[in-house]
């Protein structure tokens, strides 16, 4: 009866959100054909999924959609593992919290995009560049998630630990990391979003390959169709990889009070 | 340090300095000698630094003089109960209950055998794979207890670990906690503010008055065990209840 209660809620979630995405087509469908819009401001729904579909038989699509996938990926492991590793060795030792955090915040407020030319002469035009700036856009919320999820521990935990003569790596193994996780989930997430915003914004100013490659290509040749296509490609993979990190909660956190069936 | 005693205090003050106050005295030359299989209980006002203490005893905190020794020396092993259960959310029963063998490298078979005794001996075989979120307070606590006694240690140190649950709940985790005291023969120091649990559960209770906090008295409370309900309905119960209120005032 659960059950069956939750798979027709699945089904009926999954409805709404077909109807309102044909909705959206047909309206703007109907704008496009009865405004008599050029496609080269507003091309019709089948233009854009004929362009969308070509991408992929063509094959042209798969390198550019490997070398984004590839930089979000990396940039966002070594973003989120320095923003772990940052994240503890502020709340344990205090001076170097002092010291180094007016950096970060100032790297965080600062537009990043402005960074953007500094890292090609820096890095170049090639990955890594475009790493570098990924990182710089998931450190900070890492870091800040990380933070408040160790200065979440109840004092008596640490006090349990103390009393079992537990080392600093069961503390932290034990510990430390699972309490966090909550905060840091919750960081994570906007940190994947974030990658992937880093990722083709760098692609736009510099390099020939990715998905920031096709958008600026499409624009600057006037192929609207193309252009679309390749937003609605770039959204796709915001979407998988943050559903990733998503499930990837759901199953660390079967614990958490939010996560009550 | 080593003693022929469990517990020995000599001396011992706890002294909280401020700038711009006069120092809190929290505990003021504080001698206790507490014998091995030996049930304490500390009671007294609030503020009068009895927390203090069993965190002193359990190296949580340290004394600003005097000394402390214990029976196995300076890495005395002691099981310590928290007000709060602090269990960690992410574990079941079973797995919380078995943290400190997986801490101290202790999970032998032996040792596993002897935590499900206690988790039977405590009613919770039926919830090892329950999470804490599932359990009642009183549940939570007893899985904490459990997790106190599961790697051995011949010292427990309890901080009012029933004052959050109701007064039925209570009564029943006083008894169950008599008999797993008796089973494993520890020495328990307990920290409480009801009279009736300390007089129900003690060998001895001290009693601590506040500013500074000092021992004001040590009441031996000599009611038969095994204690139940006929020891509630003892009329030597409500006199040492009566006495033991006086001296707090």
């Amino acid at each position: 009866m659960k059950k069956k209660g939750k798979s027709a809620g699945f089904l009926r979630s999954v409805g709404e959100y077909a109807l309102s995405i044909g909705v959206f087509i047909v309206v703007w469908w109907l704008y496009v054909g009865l405004k008599d819009v050029p496609a080269y401001i507003l091309p019709s729904p089948p233009k854009v999924f004929k362009s969308l579909v070509e991408m992929f038989v063509k094959g042209s699509v798969y390198a550019h959609l490997w070398t984004t996938s590839y930089e979000v990926v990396l940039g966002f492991l070594i973003g989120g593992f320095l923003g772990v590793l940052f994240g503890y060795v502020f709340i344990k030792i205090d001076a170097l919290k002092t010291m180094l955090m007016p950096y970060l915040i100032f790297l965080q407020t600062a537009p990043k995009i402005a960074l953007v030319p500094l890292f090609v002469v820096w890095f170049g035009i090639g990955l890594v560049s475009k790493v570098v700036l990924i990182i710089s856009m998931v450190l900070f919320p890492v870091l800040s998630g990380m933070m408040l999820g160790l200065e979440s521990i109840p004092p008596d935990v640490r006090n349990l630990m103390k009393v079992l003569k537990a080392t600093k790596w069961q503390v932290f193994t034990q510990v430390e990391m699972q309490y966090s996780l909550p905060a840091l989930f919750a960081s994570l997430k906007v940190g994947i979003v974030q990658a992937v915003i880093g990722a083709i914004v760098a692609e736009w100013m510099s390099g020939k390959q990715g998905l920031g490659y096709i958008l600026t290509y499409a624009s600057s040749t006037y192929d609207t169709p193309m252009l679309l296509a390749g937003i609605i490609v770039t959204i796709v993979l915001g979407i998988v990889t943050y559903q990733a990190v998503s499930v990837l909660e759901d199953r660390m956190l079967y614990w958490h009070e939010s996560k009550k069936a | 340090m080593s003693s022929e005693y469990s517990v020995e205090l000599k001396g011992l003050n706890k002294i909280y300095s401020n700038l711009l106050k006069e120092d809190t005295v929290a505990l003021k030359d504080i001698n206790l000698q507490i014998k091995p299989g030996e049930f304490i209980s500390i009671i007294g006002p609030s503020g009068c630094g009895k927390s203090t203490l069993l965190r002193i005893i359990g190296n949580l905190d340290k004394p600003t003089s005097g000394t402390i020794s214990y029976r196995d020396g300076a890495d005395q092993q002691m099981g310590f109960v928290f007000q709060d259960s602090v269990l960690l959310p992410w574990k079941n029963v079973k797995q919380n209950a078995e943290f400190p063998l997986v801490i101290q490298k202790k999970q032998t078979k032996e040792n596993e055998e002897k935590l499900d005794e206690l988790l039977e001996l405590a009613g919770l075989s039926e919830f090892k794979t329950a999470l804490p979120r599932e359990l009642s307070g009183g549940m939570k606590q007893r899985v904490s207890i459990v997790r106190a006694l599961s790697y051995d240690a011949p010292l427990l140190l309890m901080d009012e670990p029933f004052g959050a649950l109701d007064a039925l709940t209570r009564d029943h985790l006083n008894e169950e906690l008599l008999k797993i005291w008796q089973k494993t023969k520890k020495t328990v120091i307990f920290v409480t503010h009801s009279i009736e649990e300390a007089t129900f559960l003690s060998d001895r209770v001290i009693v601590m008055s506040a500013r500074p906090g000092q021992i004001k008295e040590v009441v031996t409370i000599d009611l038969a065990r095994p204690r139940g309900d006929v020891t509630r309905n003892d009329p030597r119960f409500a006199e040492y209840n009566k006495y033991l209120r006086g001296i707090i005032g």
